[in-house]
């Protein structure tokens, strides 16, 4: 029932004039940055936050959220009309909805993907209301160990379910967290890692500077080297009559909907996965448990309907960890955490009780994103189609212009516009030898947040690592540790699995 | 055999590693220059944390040449050439063309650095019209100064541009 109330008041906090209006606003940019082939939410909200510095903490996350929320819903567009995925969470959509639209049936495709991500977004965001308060409550029992383990789990996640090449992920957490610690040193106040006494260093590296790099010059450069600056959409007859037999197609997709909405949002807790898995797996298994297995790929909704409703879940289960423990559950909700700090909030349990109209704020906006987003989305389709029309030679100046005011407004120095271009150009070329970035912006979000917890911990225990691995005094924080050892060993065993798992086959 | 068909993928794999796993080297040598050893009397030392983490990405690095060495990695069968010749062009103007962008910016200012930015870049990627360059090439740094200096109230950097601003500022906030 109290959930039921603060969950109402939320509601009532995102109806009000400000954040009502940034909420519709952010839910067209997104849905705008998610239909262009090379942003997504990661992108447009790192973009972005420069610009939430003169608002409310609370209009800020909520202007944020809707633009995640609806670059999630806009991915599709561009995965329907070009061929091309708006962001890698809708890789999948292109796998139906472009023979869909090759077919004739484009509409059939966008309101397939505009109706699943609804009610993937509708589902996540009830199962949040009602996971979020209890595990907010088992985490403020939390202290300094538990949230050190709870953070090298949230690497340890990176290595285990990452996918990515194991030296190359950890060289990425590594250089994340190695990037955190320059500045001043948090107890000896000690200057660390000052490169040529550039006084610049003192401050430390903002971690937007990194993001805007990586996520806004270093995509725009990966983006620029696939479409040589073009975007070419194939011309398709777009009937808006056929909403309505589309409306009727999706009878046939229940169980994509079920699947896409509860695998969704549980991947997309988890650290390493988030969307973009969340909405192959769902794909994958909805394929496999389908009577017409064999059409998927040549055109079926419900091949729209499960990826969509899996990343649009995603997206709002990786909000859980991050308001509840303070950890992110995907690069997009690391730079929300960071913004957060910038916003002087600290992330975590504590939020609930000291900052409930942030906290349900941002819940409430959800559900009321969830409903403009559809709205939006399906009216403005012929806008985006337009939209989709620019070419990538007049776009990229534009968001390399968002960049270098982006990457110069949090602290006005032009030497982290010099350190934006460093990561973004390093970005491009490690992105392309396959080193994840991901990790890195999680790491250097959660690197001073880790830092302390380890140095209170081991004042706790007068210098002993034993205090993370001690069941009888600290049981949640050993298990949490022998779990991120599991995770970081993990990949050692795929090998041998595959090996027996062959062995097996042929005996 | 032009330049971006010598350098396959298999050849930027392993400099980058190689370079990498020099600047580990380099920071561990930087990190060194606070105390690194860490013990109960005296907890950590400043440098402690940022030694080891660069001892982890020496590691790595050279756990990736190794795999390179043993043909482990996709990338070291690839022979591919890292990046294309037309691709090459838009990365290296655009590398280029934003460099100047930031150097012009610490003297000319923000605002005059993104006209000619932009007016550069439009003229050179696109096939537009040189009415169509100028004008979006002038109303992108207005939208900028307006959005900044007038909305967020965050004064962007104007180096020797600044005198033509203060009749601005002074309608702005009179």
């Amino acid at each position: 029932m109290d959930v039921f109330i603060l969950l109402l008041e939320g509601i009532f906090v995102s109806f009000e004039p400000l954040n009502l209006g940034l909420l519709v606003f952010g839910c067209l940019i997104g849905l705008f940055v998610g239909a262009m082939p090379g942003l997504g939410s990661v992108n447009g909200v790192a973009i972005l936050i420069p610009i939430t510095f003169i608002i409310p903490p609370t209009a800020a996350i909520i202007f944020l959220a809707a633009v995640y929320y609806g670059a999630m819903y806009g991915g599709a567009i561009s995965s329907v009309m070009l061929g091309i995925p708006g962001a890698s969470t809708a890789v999948a959509t292109v796998f139906d909805g472009r023979p869909l639209a090759v077919k004739g049936e484009a509409m059939t495709a966008l309101t397939a993907a505009a109706v699943g991500s609804f009610v993937g977004g509708t589902v996540s965001v009830i199962l949040f209301t009602l996971f979020a308060p209890p595990l907010a409550e088992v985490a403020l029992r939390f202290n300094a160990p538990e949230t050190f383990a709870l953070m090298v789990m949230a690497f340890a996640t990176f290595v285990g379910l990452g996918g990515d090449d194991v030296p190359k992920t950890i060289f990425s957490i590594l250089i994340g967290l190695a990037l955190s610690t320059i500045g001043l040193d948090l107890i000896t106040g000690k200057p660390r890692l000052i490169f040529f006494n550039i006084p610049g260093f003192l401050h430390g590296i903002n971690f937007l500077v990194l993001a805007i790099g990586i996520y806004g010059i270093g995509e725009m450069l990966w983006t620029l080297e696939e479409t040589k600056g073009k975007v070419q959409m194939s011309k398709l007859s777009v009937n808006m009559k056929e909403v309505g037999r589309a409306f009727g197609a999706l009878k046939k997709t229940i169980m994509a909907m079920n699947i896409g909405s509860f695998l969704g949002f549980f991947v997309g807790i988890l650290p390493a996965a988030g969307a973009t898995p969340a909405s192959l797996m769902s794909y994958g298994i909805t394929k496999q448990l389908s009577k017409n297995s064999k059409e998927f790929g040549s055109g079926v909704p419900a091949g729209v309907v499960a990826p969509e409703c899996a990343n649009n879940s995603a997206s709002t289960g990786s909000m859980l960890p991050m308001l509840t423990l303070g950890i992110p559950g995907s690069p997009t909700t690391a730079i929300l955490l960071g913004g957060m700090i910038l916003w002087g909030l600290t992330p975590g349990p504590l939020l609930f009780t000291q900052e409930p109209e942030f906290v349900w704020g941002l819940i409430g906006s959800l559900y009321i994103a969830n409903f403009f987003t559809l709205v939006l989305n399906i009216a403005l389709i012929p806008a985006f189609l337009m939209v989709l029309r620019i070419p990538f030679a007049i776009l990229a100046p534009v968001i390399f212009v968002l960049c270098v005011t982006g990457g110069y407004a949090p602290t006005q120095s032009l030497h982290d516009v010099w350190l934006m271009l460093l990561f973004g150009f390093a970005g491009y070329i490690l992105r392309k030898l396959d080193y994840p970035v991901a990790p890195a912006v999680l790491s250097i979000v959660l690197g001073p947040l880790a830092e302390k917890a380890l140095r209170q911990s081991l004042i706790l225990s007068d210098g002993s690592m034993g205090i993370f691995f001690d069941m009888a005094e600290k049981p949640i924080a050993a298990i949490i540790m022998y779990i991120a050892i599991v995770l970081l060993i993990m990949p050692a065993f795929g090998p041998l699995y595959r090996k027996f798992f062959k062995k097996a086959q042929t005996t | 055999m032009s330049v971006t068909n010598k350098i396959t993928v298999k050849r930027a794999e392993i400099a980058v590693a190689v370079i990498l796993a020099l600047c580990s080297i380099a920071l561990m040598i930087k990190s060194a220059e606070n105390r690194i050893t860490w013990n109960a009397e005296e907890n950590m030392g400043a440098g402690f944390l940022p030694f080891y983490l660069s001892l982890g990405m020496l590691i790595c690095t050279v756990l990736t040449i190794i795999k390179f060495v043993l043909k482990r990695s996709p990338q070291s069968k690839d022979d591919s050439p890292f990046i294309e010749v037309e691709a090459f062009k838009y990365i290296a103007v655009t590398i280029i063309s934003l460099i100047i962008l930031v150097l012009a910016i610490g003297y000319l200012g923000i605002y005059f650095s993104l006209i000619f930015f932009l007016a550069f870049y439009l003229r050179y990627f696109s096939s537009k019209s040189v009415l169509f360059i100028s004008v979006f090439s002038l109303i992108t740094p207005v939208l900028t100064f307006l959005f900044f200096e007038w909305l967020l109230k965050i004064p962007l950097p104007q180096g020797i541009s600044e005198p033509l601003f203060y009749p601005v500022y002074d309608f702005m906030y009179s």
